[in-house]
């Protein structure tokens, strides 16, 4: 019984996300002058495998492999089901009809019709299989998974997108360091900062001091000043200094989260 | 088709107008976040990596679901900016991690239980998230760029992203190695097997994990 509720939702969400995910790559090949949605590297990948259908699949099916044995282990698709699998069989479908790729890959109705198709095949796959797996599997693929996992988000990628903010240059090295930093303490995690500092310094690099530039520096320290506030990090540091906290501060903590 | 390559040059149809994006981005948050309400009701079918959906797991088994919240909410945010300027919206950053473990660790963090929970509401809370972030930028666009060029590092990211993921291989041999000994000789083994066939390692060195310990189960 809940195998079929699995089905039947399965399908629902294949469908939406086959179907999106289909348009939004066929609306990269127009963009910017379309909003796309997308990723670069599927940009990329696509472009390197234009026009023949065999590169087109089997560059999906390695990955899909890899989403697989990831569903069976630990129920997660990977990004790559969106990013890779499914544009990629969608332009070998519509290339083994039609060659030219601005009729096929580039046209956002028909990747996104076939695009559904597969998604609303593939999600059941991946999830009625893996749901009919035994248990002691998945304790086996946590236990292994879940470690691997903590080291990469909490020391790999950060350091990664560090080392890419520095050598990036001087402005998005320096605005990585102090946003890192600053997202590791209030948010446990320095990759969005590290993020955010690259968006700013090669921002500035590429455009000045303009008006979009400044917006987005101002939203990015709105954003560090909004999550510290509603995290409790400004009591937190305070207490940590060994300075007394404003009573005010204190009402308007008790205003926000009242408890 | 005659139609639809006239339709690109006037970009008023449905398939490639910006007005139509919002709906684009709706459906694909729909279906995400509706796959986020099967992994927390399955277990299976969240859109993401292991490494992201592991925060997730974090918060449901009882600790917190703060670095989920905070590290999808700031993609989000990132990527909706950046979306905007660039012309590409990050897929994988606004809405698998974002909407997908983001927003949900934030409602469940708050008690907002039926929203994710529930599979018919979660498909319409997803819908309207989506379409919220497909008008945001919309309107960004529309009242700030489309005229500069700029990438604003987006090469930058995508390069360090894709360096990212070349480590969860070794990364799960070890972590498989310090679980147990058949686990860690089935993991090597496994990824040995795939790096020979071309494919990503950490897809052999799962499998080969798995497949010692339902012999040699470690205990729980």
């Amino acid at each position: 019984m809940q195998i079929l509720t699995i089905l039947i939702e399965s399908i629902i969400v294949g469908l939406a996300v086959g179907f999106a995910a289909g348009v939004g790559a066929a609306r990269m090949f127009n963009a910017p002058t379309v909003q796309a949605l997308g990723a670069f590297r599927t940009l990329g990948e696509m472009n390197a495998a234009e026009g023949d259908p065999a590169s087109h699949f089997s560059f999906g099916l390695g990955f899909f492999f890899n989403a697989w044995a990831s569903t069976v282990g630990a129920g997660a698709f990977t990004q790559d089901i969106t990013h890779r699998v499914i544009p990629n069989w969608a332009a070998s479908i519509l290339l083994l009809k039609n060659k030219n790729v601005a009729e096929t890959v580039h046209n956002p109705k028909k990747m996104g019709i076939v695009s559904g198709i597969i998604g609303a095949v593939l999600v059941p796959f991946l999830n009625v299989t893996s749901a009919s797996i035994p248990a002691s599997l998945q304790v086996t693929a946590v236990k292994v998974l879940v470690p691997a996992a903590d080291t990469l988000i909490n020391m790999v990628m950060p350091i990664l997108f560090w080392l890419a903010a520095i050598d990036a240059g001087r402005r998005s090295g320096l605005f990585g360091t102090v946003f890192g930093g600053v997202a590791a303490l209030i948010m446990g995690n320095a990759v969005p900062g590290v993020v955010l500092g690259i968006l700013v310094g090669k921002g500035v690099d590429e455009l000045g001091w303009t008006r979009i530039t400044r917006i987005i520096l101002i939203a990015t320290i709105a954003l560090f000043v909004l999550s510290g506030f509603f995290r409790g990090f400004d009591i937190n540091m305070l207490k940590a200094f060994k300075v007394g906290i404003p009573t005010w501060l204190n009402n308007m903590h008790s205003v926000v989260t009242p408890k | 088709m005659q139609d639809d390559l006239k339709d690109l040059e006037h970009a008023k149809s449905f398939w490639y107008a910006d007005w139509s994006f919002p709906i684009i981005v709706g459906l694909m948050s729909m279906g995400v976040f509706a796959g986020t309400s099967m992994y927390v009701n399955y277990g299976v079918g969240a859109f993401n990596e292991v490494a992201i959906v592991a925060m997730l797991k974090a918060g449901l088994t009882g600790k917190s679901f703060g670095p989920a919240a905070a590290f999808g909410a700031s993609f989000l945010f990132a990527r909706v900016l950046e979306g905007s300027l660039v012309g590409i919206l990050d897929l994988g950053g606004s809405i698998l991690t974002g909407v997908g473990i983001g927003i949900p660790a934030i409602m469940l963090s708050m008690g907002l239980t039926a929203p994710v929970k529930n599979f018919p509401l979660a498909l319409l809370t997803g819908l309207v998230i989506g379409i919220i972030i497909g008008l945001i930028i919309f309107f960004v666009r529309k009242y700030t760029v489309g005229q500069s060029n700029a990438t604003f590092g987006a090469d930058v990211m995508m390069g360090a992203g894709n360096e990212t993921g070349r480590f969860l291989g070794p990364l799960i041999i070890l972590s498989a190695i310090s679980a147990s000994i058949p686990i860690g000789i089935g993991a090597t083994a496994g990824a040995a097997i795939f790096y020979a066939w071309k494919k990503p390692l950490p897809g052999g060195a799962i499998l080969g994990a798995m497949l010692f310990g339902f012999f040699f189960p470690i205990a729980v």
